[in-house]
């Protein structure tokens, strides 16, 4: 048993740390989901993203001919850790590239997709910024049954459909996305397949999809007639419903990184509370003792899945427990932070820059985006189905 | 960083477990309640011999001088069996502040008595005050003399009709307010002027109003010198939160397996319970908060056992412990359904205990404020970063 980090691990904390002091103002929070709706702050991610692909660091897990570290299980947690503290902007370069679709076409890609993607990713290009199509307007968390189909002729794949909740399509090169290839077949799992399309393709429309507060993360994606050549299907064809089970898998991990957003804006909100007296106020006392205990809980937690993960053991429900928990105390925490900002918490989320803003809005986005936190990834509720089902050895519930 | 157990720690965790899946079924936690001395002399003499009481007392007083890891390990799978005994009395409230505090001869004519003979011992500190605090201590020892005569009543003294000593909390300067006013007296139980009565609780866990009627005690059975007993406390306090939280911790995890086995047996509708998401959601959350639970623990218990208790590592790990060890169980009895309020189900035996596992080693309250005051102190990293 072991609680601390090796000497190596804090010095490449501090490294960052550095890089941070460096880079990031003194006071900036960063916010999830805000560079895709802000310009100035998609540019400024861009070009930290830059700075740290020059490190190495932006991709720092990925091998080193991929423009990576070959850094280990728990350097990447720290880096993930410290990125959320710090809010470092750019690092998913929107969502999915370094998150998800470099890791799955290193697994599953062909040679050429490899190398034609993946140093995209991992040099910050803008030509390697994706976006992912998922979902449908009627294929949500019953994901399998979704109908946009690519229909093989020739050497090319016609797609057409419709996917929707398309975050960051606005900015997005390539669209990573989930088709239907096959409509015979015995169970709706069967018969999809993974491609990659180009966003700038003909007939394919992208529309934006205001959140309620005005934002624009969210677009809805239209594909009519969309050629896509045959060599951009990932992955095995008919088999795309399990090579986007373990894309999810990389998706859903990563509660470390929220734990650090939680604790900034949480050591934030103590500050504030100290400055304005409300820390002698009892109730203060009592919910924010009962957020530090939370958010120290989602801490081992985290590290209890990435420790397995580096034990070289397959994680099997623990990263929907992570985001379910984490999911709930977005929406704790920033509650809270509201009724301690009081008044002040009515002042438009999207207008960060007001001289009643408090803390950099950090509150405000956190609250409205609690919602939309909860949803990515699989909702909270679906999260729970995949624990009870593969934490606790229930029957499937749905 | 490591989550995993040492090999020795290993072997020490399955040999408590066997040893109480053995000696301590629950039939016999049953039996117990209705006993008068509410434990069984023979599974505490069988506990002696395997050297349990002594698992952190030196070698040279008869113990065997593990590690606090240990002595974590073996309260979290006496909480899985809800094992009742004397053992968080005797070993954590009294033997750890003698181990600590003890002179040498205090130690020498104590810590055998507990490793090597059995020896109960019972901390003597709540009153009718009903408070944590310093000025919660009403019981007054006066000076006589070489010796102290002792004043007052305390309450919810565990195991005192089967003890030999009681460690008393006392005003020993009433007339100063600071922290340095009460003193910690070893106490013979058979002495005169101490007189008991047993309080009736709801675990039926043994509980006395123990009354000192000027009762003698010589000075040299003051533990850690004259009005140093606060201190004396508080220290033992954070081992005793996060063992009693280890215990609590043992306690819901077999409280939340009981549910979910229950929930994959009884069928409504032609279905196991367990497969309907309003029971499958509770029990995903309440998963998580019992894992949260368990490596808070483990993280407390591994900073203590390296020399570095973190009073805010601590004060989770019992906080938590308060608020899952009672959500497990209630919602719990909930999904059992009319059947797990009755006294046929095992869970209800975790329930009673819920009330006496909170305010042993601190209230939630308590530790909450714990925190905040480590809060208030400590300057976050978005501060300090860029001082330099």
């Amino acid at each position: 048993m072991e609680f601390r980090f090796t000497k190596k691990e804090e010095q490449f904390r501090q490294q960052i740390r550095e890089f941070v002091k460096e880079n990031i103002p003194q006071g900036f929070i960063g916010h999830r989901f805000w560079d895709e709706q802000h310009p100035p702050s998609w540019d400024f991610g861009m070009a930290i993203a830059k700075k740290l692909a020059e490190n190495n660091w932006l991709t720092i897990n990925w091998p080193k001919e991929f423009g990576g570290m070959g850094a280990s299980n728990w350097e990447k947690a720290i880096m993930t850790e410290e990125v959320g503290y710090w809010g470092i902007p750019g690092t998913s370069m929107g969502i999915s590239g370094t998150r998800w679709v470099g890791p799955s076409l290193m697994a599953y890609g062909t040679e050429e997709q490899k190398k034609k993607y993946v140093p995209l990713i991992a040099a910050a290009d803008p030509d390697g910024v994706w976006c992912t199509g998922y979902s449908e307007p009627d294929s949500g968390t019953d994901l399998a049954s979704l109908q946009t189909f690519a229909e093989q002729v020739g050497d090319e794949y016609i797609i057409n459909g419709q996917k929707v909740w398309t975050s960051c399509a606005h900015y997005a090169r390539w669209l990573w996305m989930i088709c239907r290839t096959e409509r015979d077949v015995a169970k709706k799992h069967q018969g999809l397949s993974l491609f990659i399309v180009d966003m700038k393709s003909e007939g394919l429309k992208v529309s934006p999809l205001k959140n309620i507060v005005g934002g624009h993360v969210f677009n809805e994606l239209f594909f009519n007639d969309v050629k896509v050549p045959a060599k951009n299907l990932v992955g095995i064809k008919n088999k795309g419903w399990s090579h986007l089970m373990q894309s999810l898998s990389y998706e859903r991990s990563g509660a470390v990184g929220i734990v650090g957003t939680l604790q900034r804006v949480f050591d934030e909100l103590v500050q504030y509370t100290m400055e304005s007296g409300q820390i002698e106020q009892s109730d203060i006392q009592q919910q924010l003792a009962d957020l530090a205990i939370d958010i120290e809980s989602a801490r081992v937690l985290g590290y209890q899945a990435v420790w397995k993960m580096d034990r070289g053991e397959k994680l099997t429900y623990e990263p929907s427990r992570d985001k379910a928990f984490t999911d709930v105390l977005h929406e704790k925490l920033s509650r809270l932070g509201m009724d301690i900002i009081g008044a002040y918490s009515q002042i438009d989320v999207m207008d960060k820059d007001s001289r009643w803003t408090q803390l950099g809005g950090a509150i405000e986005h956190m609250y409205y985006t609690s919602m939309g936190i909860a949803l990515a990834a699989g909702t909270t509720d679906t999260q729970r189905n995949l624990v009870g089902q593969f934490g606790l050895g229930l029957p499937r519930s749905y | 960083m490591d989550f995993a157990f040492a090999k020795e720690h290993e072997m020490i965790r399955n040999s408590v477990r066997e040893f109480f899946s053995k000696s301590c079924p629950v039939d016999l936690v049953r039996e117990l309640k209705d006993d008068d001395k509410g434990y069984d002399p023979r599974m505490w003499k069988k506990m002696v011999q395997l050297g349990y009481q002594g698992l952190v007392i030196p070698e040279e007083y008869g113990g065997l001088e593990g590690d606090f890891l240990e002595l974590m390990i073996f309260m979290e799978e006496a909480g899985k069996k809800i094992v009742p005994s004397p053992f968080f009395s005797t070993v954590v409230q009294c033997g750890l502040p003698l181990l600590d505090f003890g002179s040498k001869s205090q130690k020498e004519a104590f810590l055998p008595g507990i490793a090597e003979k059995g020896d109960i011992w019972s901390l003597a500190h709540t009153e009718a005050t009903n408070s944590e605090m310093v000025a919660g201590i009403k019981l007054v020892a006066k000076e006589e003399g070489a010796d102290y005569i002792l004043n007052g009543t305390k309450l919810f003294v565990s195991y005192a009709n089967s003890a030999r000593y009681f460690l008393v909390s006392a005003l020993t300067r009433p007339e100063t307010g600071t922290e340095d006013i009460i003193t910690l007296f070893v106490v013979d139980a058979n002495s005169d002027g101490v007189t008991m009565a047993q309080m009736p609780t709801t675990a039926h866990d043994k509980r006395f109003e123990v009354t000192f009627t000027d009762v003698r005690v010589p000075a040299e059975r003051i533990l850690g010198g004259l009005s140093k007993g606060w201190t004396v406390l508080q220290k033992t306090m954070q081992s005793a939160a996060v063992l009693k939280a280890a215990e609590m911790s043992g306690g819901a995890a077999a409280a939340l397996q009981l549910t979910v086995n229950y929930t994959k047996e009884r069928k409504q509708f032609d279905k196991p319970i367990g497969s309907f998401q309003a029971i499958q959601h509770r029990l995903a959350d309440l998963l998580t908060q019992t894992e949260a639970l368990k490596y808070l623990v483990y993280k407390a218990a591994w900073m203590i056992s390296e020399g570095s208790p973190s009073d805010f590592y601590i004060s989770a790990a019992k906080a938590k412990a308060n608020t899952v060890y009672h959500n497990v169980c209630h919602q719990g009895i909930v999904m059992h359904g009319a059947i797990g309020w009755t006294e046929e189900m095992d869970i209800g035996l975790y329930h009673i205990r819920t009330r006496a596992h909170t305010f042993d080693g601190g209230s939630l309250k308590q530790h909450r404020q714990k925190i905040v005051t480590v809060l208030q102190n400590h300057r976050p990293d978005f501060m300090t970063l860029y001082d330099s």
